[in-house]
């Protein structure tokens, strides 16, 4: 029981360390938010769940990027995904939220367990409908192919922008500024 | 100012929007490309060579990515099972070894061993066929017919409608659309799409 209680612990006091490294001059504010990372919570969700989370009537830019633990450009992009979400977190008006296309299974480990390890401090969704891809992903974008990371910005349910590839810093922050 | 700021924005989202609509490639009904590619016994393959062949099921796949390796034993059924009736599978590997590791020549070569892939497994070095095919991800398929010369694009898409249990499949697109050509028939879901692994090209 201590050894697997252990690692755990280890994890837990070490995460504000790290956090503090990485962002240099962060306040202690932020070194809080570090433990809400520790245990993210996954919520596993089928489209008809998925669609209404981002898509209210309440002049909110939704950025909702779609990602898996197995894709290398999706998991590199969102370190990246995170610095602009932190910049714009505390406007009412901008919400981020990801969602994992992993095998649904993998929520409580694998993916649970990336959010935790890349700080992935926003909403997180697995999004678990194999059987329709092929309606829920025109849906999504209509020019979407299926490859991702992809990238969706969305206001009041219309689709402002849908980006199927890696973005970088500052070409999502330009985005984002762009609709807020 | 707030304007030319919008406008700048605009320009800089422009550029990359501009880059994936350059990347569409075949709708179907186009002429697809022949090729000349290194296969995993070190000979050249095109689509010419197959001079008995119907057509193609011309797959873009790879080692690494979790989706095509879920299809490998659905991709060597296709083949067993249409091969002999003139449509042979045609796999390609897109990726860049230099951005994956998992995808050189080298593991293609192992991995072909490992599964026992009756097909050849191309390697588009150089990265020269996919964007012409518009290829996004993998697996990728694009079912050629021969006509005349040409190869027309007759389906784009996914190979079913499920790729983690193939137990549990509703919709065999692939299958069905090759059964559609040899009965001579028009393809009834002509395109799909599902997730894949992006195409790994240096930016």
């Amino acid at each position: 029981m201590i050894r697997l209680i252990t690692p755990y612990y280890f994890l837990l006091l070490t995460l504000p360390f790290f956090s503090l490294v990485a962002n240099g001059q962060q306040s202690s504010s932020k070194t809080a938010d570090s433990f809400i990372v520790a245990d993210p919570v996954i919520l596993v969700v089928d489209y008809n769940r998925l669609k209404p989370i981002y898509t209210k009537e309440n002049d909110t830019l939704y950025v909702v990027n779609f990602w898996a633990t197995w894709c290398r450009p999706c998991v590199e992009e969102l370190p990246d995904f995170m610095v602009v979400n932190d910049r714009f977190k505390d406007n009412q008006k901008f919400k981020m939220i990801l969602v994992s296309l992993d095998d649904a299974e993998k929520a409580n480990g694998t993916v649970k367990n990336f959010a935790k390890r890349l700080k992935l401090n926003v909403d997180n969704y697995l999004l678990d409908d194999i059987k329709k891809m092929n309606e829920w992903i025109p849906d999504v974008d209509s020019l979407w192919s299926g490859s991702i990371p992809a990238t969706l910005f969305i206001k009041n349910g219309r689709s402002l922008r849908f980006v199927e590839n890696s973005l970088d810093k500052d070409e999502l922050e330009s985005i984002i500024k762009l609709y807020l | 100012m707030k304007t030319i700021k919008k406008i700048a924005g605009l320009l800089l989202i422009s550029l990359f929007t501009f880059s994936n609509l350059s990347a569409q490639g075949y709708k179907v009904g186009d002429a697809a490309t022949d090729f000349k590619l290194k296969g995993v016994d070190n000979k050249m393959v095109s689509l010419a060579d197959h001079k008995d062949a119907k057509g193609f099921i011309v797959i873009f796949t790879c080692n690494h990515c979790p989706y095509s390796i879920a299809y490998e034993d659905r991709i060597i059924a296709l083949d067993k099972k249409y091969a002999p009736l003139g449509y042979p599978v045609v796999a390609i590997n897109p990726n860049d070894p230099a951005l994956e590791p998992k995808d050189s020549f080298e593991l293609m070569i192992k991995r072909a061993k490992e599964k026992g892939f009756t097909f050849p497994y191309l390697f588009d070095d150089g990265q020269k066929i996919f964007p012409q095919y518009g290829a996004t991800k993998t697996p990728h398929v694009f079912i050629l017919k021969k006509e005349g010369a040409k190869n027309i694009v007759k389906y784009i898409g996914a190979i079913d409608d499920n790729y983690k249990n193939a137990g549990d499949v509703s919709k065999k697109y692939v299958e069905n659309a090759v059964e559609a050509l040899l009965a001579n028939k028009e393809v009834e879901v002509k395109t799909t799409v599902a997730i894949g692994c992006s195409i790994k090209v240096k930016k």
